[in-house]
């Protein structure tokens, strides 16, 4: 049975051209955002690289900051599952099932959000860490920077589940719903390397 | 109506799509992998190309079956895949060498 609030309507082809146009934006948007990530990537390797070769004080995840920063990585792609769900109920007509599955996106962005800020608080307060020694420099940048793609992320998750609820989108219409989904997996996508890059291969 | 489109959506629209919560559970499973990976101590120049080989097949699932790229017009797969050569390279480059 159809969980739509409306009856789905097709929309004009000057509103589905449009729809193409507003997806190859985003597009255009990420590999730009990839561009800005692996400049930030490579300035964090070279500033440890630096710090090795100069005898500078450098940090190691500990098992606990590992256990926690696996456990926001798994948050992080269960978030990413959560959006593609969304996306293939919209298909079906299945608007309560969106909306559903994008409060557990924002839930699941805004629990990485506070894995993060534990682990700030552990590095700063207990650590001694601070911007000003070359980790802090290289970490809180990078993964700062993320996380904020994360806090955007949310909030787009929260307008776009606005959206939903004012019965806007159908299988007809769901470009919006499919471009915020482009942007929730390319944050997911560069967790996945600085996971790797910050704390594995430390 | 007649200048009225299918149902929205972009090529390969019908084709059937891999199951995301199988690409789900290799991507768990892989991160798992990574974890483990780094308990044996094994020598930088052997384990940090393992890591990011596992990394970057992470992330190429992730855009081929998150993103849809698998399903897309072939367009944005080279709008994305051309930055994504440099950064790959980058990385590879400043990690290993």
């Amino acid at each position: 049975m159809s969980q739509t609030t409306f009856a789905p309507r097709p929309i004009s082809a000057e509103a589905a051209h449009a729809n193409e146009n507003r997806k190859f934006g985003m597009w255009l948007f990420l590999s730009s955002e990839l561009l800005i990530f692996a400049g930030l990537i490579g300035a964090f390797v070279l500033t440890r690289r630096n710090a090795f070769q100069n005898g500078l004080e450098w940090w190691e995840p500990n098992a606990f900051s590992l256990a926690l920063v696996s456990i926001n990585t798994f948050i992080l792609l269960a978030s990413s599952l959560m959006v593609v769900l969304g996306i293939e109920a919209i298909r079906v007509d299945h608007l309560r099932k969106l909306q559903r599955y994008l409060i557990l996106t924002a839930i699941l962005g805004a629990m990485f959000l506070g894995g993060q800020a534990i682990e700030y608080s552990l590095l700063i307060f207990e650590e001694g860490h601070s911007f000003a020694d070359p980790f802090g420099t290289a970490f809180f940048t990078l993964t700062g920077i993320h996380g904020l793609h994360v806090f955007v992320g949310v909030l787009w998750c929260l307008m776009t589940l606005l959206v939903a609820r004012r019965g806007t989108f159908s299988s007809y219409n769901y470009t919006t719903v499919e471009i915020f989904g482009l942007y929730w997996h390319f944050v997911d996508l560069i967790w996945v390397i600085i996971f790797t890059v910050v704390y594995l291969t430390n | 109506m007649a200048n009225a489109p299918a149902p929205h959506d972009h090529a390969g629209a019908h084709r059937r799509h891999t199951n995301p919560v199988l690409v789900f559970g290799i991507l768990t499973i892989a991160t798992i992998l990574e974890v483990v990976v780094t308990l044996f101590h094994l020598p930088q120049n052997v384990i940090v190309p393992i890591l990011l080989a596992i990394a970057f097949v992470k992330a190429g699932l992730v855009a081929a079956y998150y993103m849809h790229l698998r399903y897309e017009k072939w367009i944005y797969t080279a709008i994305f895949i051309t930055p994504a050569l440099f950064a790959v390279f980058l990385i590879f480059t400043l990690a290993v060498g």
